[in-house]
C-alpha cells in the first residue's frame, strides 16, 4: 500500500478541498466504468479511492498522520462494476452505435442482424421461489398455490414423496421471453414443515406410539395414525417399551414404485398420578422384583 | 440472472425509497417485474453504484448522469459488436476489408 498523499499527489498540508478536487480529477480519469476494457484503470482507481477514503475523513487522516493506522486502514469493499455486465443482456443494452454501418450486405450488417435477432428473441430468465409444504402434503402429494412477486398465482403440483430441499421446475412459468424467445422456468425449492408426531427417514415414516400398561402386557388391537389415515395394529402379548413394529407399505411413495414402511416404536405410559391398586400389586409381585433388566450393563 | 426484491436492493445499494423512485423516474434504473413488485438484477445493483459514484464522487449533475449512462451503454454495445466482428474475422481467417 503506497502512501495516500503520494497516491493522490497532494502535499501533506493539503486542505480537504484540495484533496477533494484532486480526487475528483483522478476519479474522472480512472473510474472503471468510464474505462471499460482498461484493466489498469481499476487497480489505480481502487488505490486512489482508498487513499481518498482515508484522507477525506479528518479523524482517520489525523490517526494516519500520527502513525496510528496504516494506509490500508480504510479500504472499502467494492461490489462489481457496471462494466462487468457489459456483455450480459440487460435492460440498458444499446447497440445503436453501429447502425449507420449496417446498410450494405456486408459482415457488419450480418453481425448486427444476428445480434438484434438474439436480443429481440432473448429467452426469459428463470425465477427462484421457496415453498413451505406441510409434512403430510409432502408425503401424499398435493396441489398448492404459490403467489409470485408479479402478483400472479402459480399452481404447484407436489409429487408424493417430495423431499425437503428438492427443487421443482415449472417449465415456462419464469419471466417471459422477448419476441419468439421462450419464457424461463420457475424453480421452486421445497421446504417441508415438521410434523407433530411423524418423522421421516428416507422412504420410512417413524412414529412413537404411546400404549397402556394393559396393552403392553395383554396385547390387543390399537389404532395407529399413518399418513393416509388411521389403521388398526395388533400389539402382541408381552410387548416391551421400545419395541418397534413395522406397518408394511404405510411409508412414503417411492419414485421407483411402491412405498416405504411405517415403523411404530412402542412407548408404555402409566396412568397419570399414583395408583394404589397398581402399587399394591407391584409390591407383591415376586417375578418383578427378581428381574434385573440392567444385567450385562457393567462397564 | 437471479432477481433481487426492492427491499434487498435498497439495502444492498444503500439507497432510500425516495431516491430509488427518483432514479427509476429518470430511467437511470429500469427494473423488471411489475410496478408494484419490481425485480432488480446484479446489473442494476452495479449501475446504482455507478450512479452513486457519478453523483457523489465525481460531482456530476443530474442532467449529466443521464447523458453519461447513455454513452456508457453505447460504448458497451460498440465493444460487444466489435468483439463479435473480430471473432467473425478470425473465423474467416482474414482481417475485415
Amino acid at each position: 500500500m503506497r502512501d495516500p498523499y503520494e497516491v493522490l499527489g497532494v502535499e501533506r498540508s493539503a486542505s480537504l478541498d484540495d484533496i477533494r478536487t484532486t480526487y475528483r480529477k483522478l476519479a474522472k480519469k480512472l473510474h472503471p466504468d468510464l474505462n471499460p476494457g482498461n484493466k489498469k484503470a481499476e487497480e489505480q482507481f481502487k488505490e486512489v479511492s482508498s487513499a481518498y477514503d482515508l484522507l477525506s475523513d479528518p479523524e482517520k487522516r489525523a490517526r494516519f498522520d500520527r502513525g496510528e493506522i496504516d494506509a490500508t486502514g480504510a479500504e472499502r469493499p467494492r461490489q462489481r462494476f457496471y462494466r462487468d455486465f457489459a456483455d450480459t443482456d440487460h435492460a440498458y443494452a444499446d447497440a445503436s452505435g453501429f447502425e449507420d454501418f449496417a446498410a450494405g450486405d456486408d459482415i457488419i450488417a450480418e453481425i448486427l442482424r444476428r445480434q438484434a435477432q438474439a436480443r429481440a428473441n432473448a429467452p426469459g430468465a428463470d425465477l427462484h421461489f421457496r415453498l413451505a409444504v406441510d409434512f403430510l402434503d409432502a408425503v401424499n402429494g398435493a396441489t398448492l398455490r404459490l403467489t409470485v412477486p408479479n402478483s400472479e398465482t402459480l399452481e404447484v403440483k407436489i409429487p408424493p414423496g417430495v423431499e425437503d430441499g428438492q427443487v421443482l421446475r415449472l417449465r415456462g412459468k419464469g419471466a417471459p421471453g422477448r419476441g419468439t424467445g421462450k419464457p424461463g422456468d420457475a424453480l421452486v425449492e421445497i421446504a417441508v414443515n415438521p410434523h407433530r408426531f411423524f418423522t421421516r427417514e428416507g422412504d420410512d415414516i417413524h412414529l412413537e406410539l404411546p400404549i397402556t400398561l394393559t396393552e403392553a402386557v395383554l396385547g390387543g388391537e390399537v389404532p395407529v395414525p399413518t399418513p393416509t389415515g388411521t389403521v388398526m395394529m395388533r400389539v402382541p402379548k408381552n410387548s416391551n417399551a421400545g419395541a418397534t413394529l413395522r406397518l408394511r407399505g404405510k411409508g412414503v411413495h417411492r419414485a421407483s414404485g411402491g412405498h416405504g414402511d411405517e415403523l411404530v416404536r412402542l412407548k408404555v405410559m402409566l396412568p397419570p398420578g399414583p395408583d394404589p391398586e397398581l402399587e399394591t400389586f407391584v409390591s407383591g409381585w415376586v417375578t418383578g422384583r427378581a428381574h434385573d433388566p440392567r444385567r450385562g450393563m457393567q462397564p | 440472472m437471479t432477481t433481487i426484491s426492492r427491499h434487498e436492493f435498497l439495502l444492498r445499494a444503500r439507497l432510500d425509497q425516495a431516491t430509488l423512485e427518483a432514479w427509476v423516474t429518470e430511467e437511470w434504473l429500469i427494473p423488471g417485474g411489475s410496478a408494484g413488485a419490481p425485480a432488480f438484477t446484479d446489473a442494476d445493483l452495479a449501475r446504482a453504484a455507478l450512479i452513486h459514484d457519478l453523483k457523489h464522487d465525481l460531482a456530476v449533475n443530474d442532467a449529466g448522469i443521464g447523458v453519461i449512462l447513455g454513452l456508457i451503454d453505447q460504448v458497451h454495445g460498440l465493444r460487444r459488436t466489435l468483439a463479435d466482428l473480430l471473432r467473425e474475422a478470425r473465423e474467416r481467417g482474414r482481417a475485415p476489408e
